[in-house]
């Protein structure tokens, strides 16, 4: 008995150093968009009941008077590429809680930019996600599946109770200010994700945080439904990717 | 939550700009109450040792005559439910055991929820699948929840093994003459960490049951 209570008994309290800070951003950045009108989808391949109790916790809060929040669990069995792309609009949230070598996570957090939604990755393992594969990534260092589990709950918990007191701060929940400085890299197309919708010949069907746009894209290699592009001045600038190729 | 970060803000309203005080704040309030999650943990375990060992052997024995496991809870502690029922079906370790959540087919709630009411919601379906050699198991943060003492009872009438996880002083669920034979309490009143220590004492549980199958076979 002794043997297996340390098997799960071990410290855990270490962790919480880095993960503090990652949480109050994202609990900023989710408070934000919430504020904004912005719905959260969450999903878990592996663990669907990690998703579940996410939803839950913003759906109906468990201390009365708090907001009710609109989040969503995406169903298990769903494509969830095919499910997210059919349901997210820009400002939307996408929170995750997956390994991160889930190769449809992978794929879903790669179009957080085109779809213009505000991605969350929650995990842990020594294998950590590529950097700037999410807005916000919230790792623990653990190869314990049981210590993760445990600390997940936690996390989002926190996550709840930190949106929360962000709310008391509605000073701080007003939109980012709009960048008005004629030579600023990113309000200057100089390159913005896009997914292409459809393909045309040399021209294409793109969706992006501003809405959908149709693109020339003779300067690539002809790219399919689904690709992911880069627009500048209305040309798609890089051939489509594909999974482990870099964006 | 009992932390209001205003007094800290006497001026603001609508008119602050600067984020980076409440991150700071945040992310204090982050560690704190991680803290005291990880001290309640340790508090639920070491006092919950000897239960949970007498528990996990009541539940191997089960086990080996061929019992199931059938857990259930509303909310937050369905999604708990479901965790359990994942954790022995596919564990990480050891062998896997026969187990289901009944808040998991959406079906079968709805049908009951419409049909009898959600009060009956877990017992119905008990009466359905259950089995003397079975095992019940239900969580929930106060240990009031109606549809749980209704399921626990219907399980003790057909001999199953009853077990309970909850918090607060352990509700109807700890109380004399209740229907749940192992009642393992997280002592605390926020529903955030009672429910960060249940999902350690499930663990302590499952790991104890495979201890003691291992140790029997």
């Amino acid at each position: 008995m002794a043997d297996t209570k340390q098997v799960t008994v071990t410290a855990v309290s270490d962790e919480v150093g880095g993960v503090a800070a990652d949480l109050a951003r994202a609990s900023l950045a989710l408070a934000r968009r919430f504020s904004a009108g912005g719905t959260m989808w969450c999903a878990s391949p592996n663990w669907p009941f990690h998703a579940h109790h996410v939803a839950v916790e913003f759906v109906h809060p468990v201390i009365m008077g708090k907001r009710a929040l609109p989040a969503v669990t995406v169903p298990p069995a769903a494509d969830m590429v095919a499910s997210l792309r059919a349901s997210v609009v820009p400002g939307d949230i996408v929170l995750v809680l997956a390994d991160a070598d889930d190769p449809a996570v992978v794929e879903t957090m790669r179009r957080g930019a085109a779809w213009g939604v505000e991605t969350v990755w929650i995990g842990a393992g020594g294998r950590r996600p590529e950097p700037g594969s999410a807005n916000h990534v919230i790792w623990l260092d653990t190869e314990n599946a049981l210590q993760a589990s445990e600390l997940f709950v936690r996390i989002y918990h926190l996550l709840w109770e930190l949106t929360h007191v962000c709310f008391e701060h509605p000073g701080l929940l007003k939109p980012e200010p709009e960048c008005t400085d004629e030579v600023c890299i990113t309000c200057s197309d100089e390159g913005r994700p896009a997914e292409v919708v459809s393909v045309d010949g040399d021209e294409a069907l793109v969706r992006t945080p501003d809405g959908h746009e149709h693109i020339d894209v003779s300067l690539i290699d002809p790219p399919a439904p689904g690709d992911l592009v880069l627009v500048h001045a209305g040309f798609a600038i890089t051939a489509p990717t594909q999974p482990g190729r870099p964006v | 939550m009992p932390e209001t970060t205003d007094f800290l803000y006497p001026f603001i309203e609508g008119d602050e700009t600067d984020s980076g005080t409440l991150l700071e704040d945040l992310a204090r309030s982050a560690e704190g109450k991680w803290l005291q999650s990880s001290a309640l943990r340790e508090a639920t375990l070491t006092q919950s040792a000897a239960q949970v060992h007498a528990t996990a052997t009541a539940m191997a024995e089960r086990f080996q005559a061929g019992g199931r496991l059938f857990t259930f809870g509303n909310g937050g502690s369905a999604t708990d439910a479901e965790a359990v029922a994942h954790l022995y079906t596919q564990p990480p370790w050891g062998r896997a055991l026969p187990a289901r959540s009944l808040a998991e087919d959406q079906a079968v709630m709805t049908a009951l929820g419409n049909d009898v009411g959600f009060d009956l919601v877990f017992s119905r379906q008990l009466i359905a699948h259950g089995r003397a050699h079975d095992i019940a198991m239900g969580f929930s943060t106060s240990g009031n929840s109606e549809n749980l003492m209704r399921a626990f009872a219907e399980a003790r009438k057909q001999g199953m093994l009853t077990v309970g996880l909850s918090g607060y002083d352990g509700g109807r669920m700890a109380a004399e003459g209740t229907p749940v034979a192992e009642c393992l309490v997280a002592r605390s009143d926020s529903v955030h960490r009672i429910q960060e220590s249940q999902a350690a004492l499930n663990h302590a549980l499952w790991a104890a049951v495979q201890e003691a199958l291992a140790s029997s076979s």
